[in-house]
């Protein structure tokens, strides 16, 4: 999408424009009129958004899973190990962006402890390396109760965890992202890291799902049903 | 196994059930109870550990407007304009009706037009005039 030809495209007869998309419209041409910002800006902020999505964390946690060492310094430093993979949190602005220049923490599930995040107070999501959140993750019902029936909400995705796992449910801030990076599933031994990355969907970095061999983004667990 | 839609249903009007109807309607009352105004008080957006019954948690492919809004706001940020706890703080200040009835990035563009507003960047009739030329411009008339 650009500015020069998105709000020029034909719009289908009898179709209601959105009050929202012609507000946008609206403002985003006033601040450029005013000189609030640039188009240019607007144009090299709008390519990283384009950029950016699961792909990013689906990349850190195939690659932790092969080499411990890049994990143990994932663990250690998530901001400064996304670098490794080509995310620089400081994107695309040289400071970061303005809703998301934080410090990033990797969460790492085991056999004893399972992780999810929330942001309970609104939306806060890593987002150079997860991209977009989720509608329902910026819900004020996912919000209220994953931080006390978290095992209730899980089991609502699905996920039935044991009894003797302990849920820790990880509130994120403006200051503070958090990602889960979820335990490798059995019958992937021997595969590459493009291979693992392509089960480590978004929802197993949210920690509302785990990975497993034969569920990826392209095979949702309902068509693997049917 | 997800409970299928008229469980979630019954569920939720179980669980509505258990709310305690208000003694009065909110239609600013002549006198209140100390412990109505301290619940009055609560900030809107501190929901994290309210009750609430079960729904779907549906993925929704995000509108191209919804990717600009995001934009747009950021951009606004980036060049001095506000900050996202600005942005935050201004939408938790629209009120109960308006942070609930909005979809999320329908209260970032409605707060992004309030704050220009606000800081006198963009005056109430220019907004109001290049609202017109786009949606005449989408042949929606003004």
């Amino acid at each position: 999408m650009s500015d020069d030809h998105d709000h020029h495209a034909p719009i289908e007869g009898g179709d209601e424009i959105s009050e929202f998309d012609v507000l946008e419209t609206a403002i985003r041409e006033l601040a450029i009129e005013k000189g609030l910002f640039s188009a240019e800006d607007h144009r090299r902020f709008m390519e990283w958004a384009e950029g950016i999505g699961p792909h990013g964390g689906s990349r850190l946690v195939a690659r932790a899973w092969l080499d411990p060492h890049f994990k143990q310094r994932l663990l250690a430093d998530g901001t400064e190990t996304s670098k490794e993979i080509g995310i620089d949190w400081l994107d695309p602005t040289g400071t970061g962006t303005p809703s998301d220049f934080t410090y990033f923490y990797v969460l790492e599930n085991t056999p004893a402890v399972h992780n999810v995040i929330v942001c309970t107070l609104c939306s806060c999501y890593p987002r150079p390396v997860l991209g977009q959140a989720p509608e329902w993750y910026k819900t004020p019902h996912y919000r209220r109760r994953v931080v006390r029936w978290p095992r209730e909400v899980l089991a609502e995705f699905g996920l039935h965890l044991p009894p003797g796992v302990e849920v820790r449910v990880h509130d994120s801030n403006q200051k503070s992202r958090f990602m889960v990076l979820p335990m490798r599933p059995a019958g992937t031994e021997g595969w590459s890291e493009d291979q693992l990355a392509a089960i480590v969907t978004r929802d197993t970095m949210i920690g509302v799902a785990v990975p497993r061999a034969d569920w990826n983004a392209d095979r949702a667990p309902t068509e693997v049903r049917s | 196994m997800m409970p299928s839609p008229s469980e979630l249903d019954a569920l939720q009007r179980r669980v509505l059930g258990l709310a305690p109807e208000p003694a009065a309607r909110l239609d600013s009352p002549y006198w209140i109870t100390n412990d109505s105004y301290a619940v009055l008080r609560h900030v809107l957006h501190d929901v994290g550990g309210q009750p609430d019954a079960p729904v779907p948690y549906l993925d929704k492919e995000e509108a191209d407007w919804e990717l600009r809004t995001y934009v747009l706001c950021e951009v606004l940020a980036w060049r001095g304009v506000w900050n996202s706890e600005v942005r935050r703080r201004a939408e938790n200040d629209l009120g109960a009706t308006l942070y609930y009835g909005l979809p999320y990035y329908g209260r970032w563009i409605t707060v992004a037009a309030k704050t220009l507003v606000d800081k006198g960047l963009v005056t109430v009739s220019e907004l109001a005039a290049k609202i017109d030329e786009v949606r005449a411009r989408h042949g929606a008339g003004a």
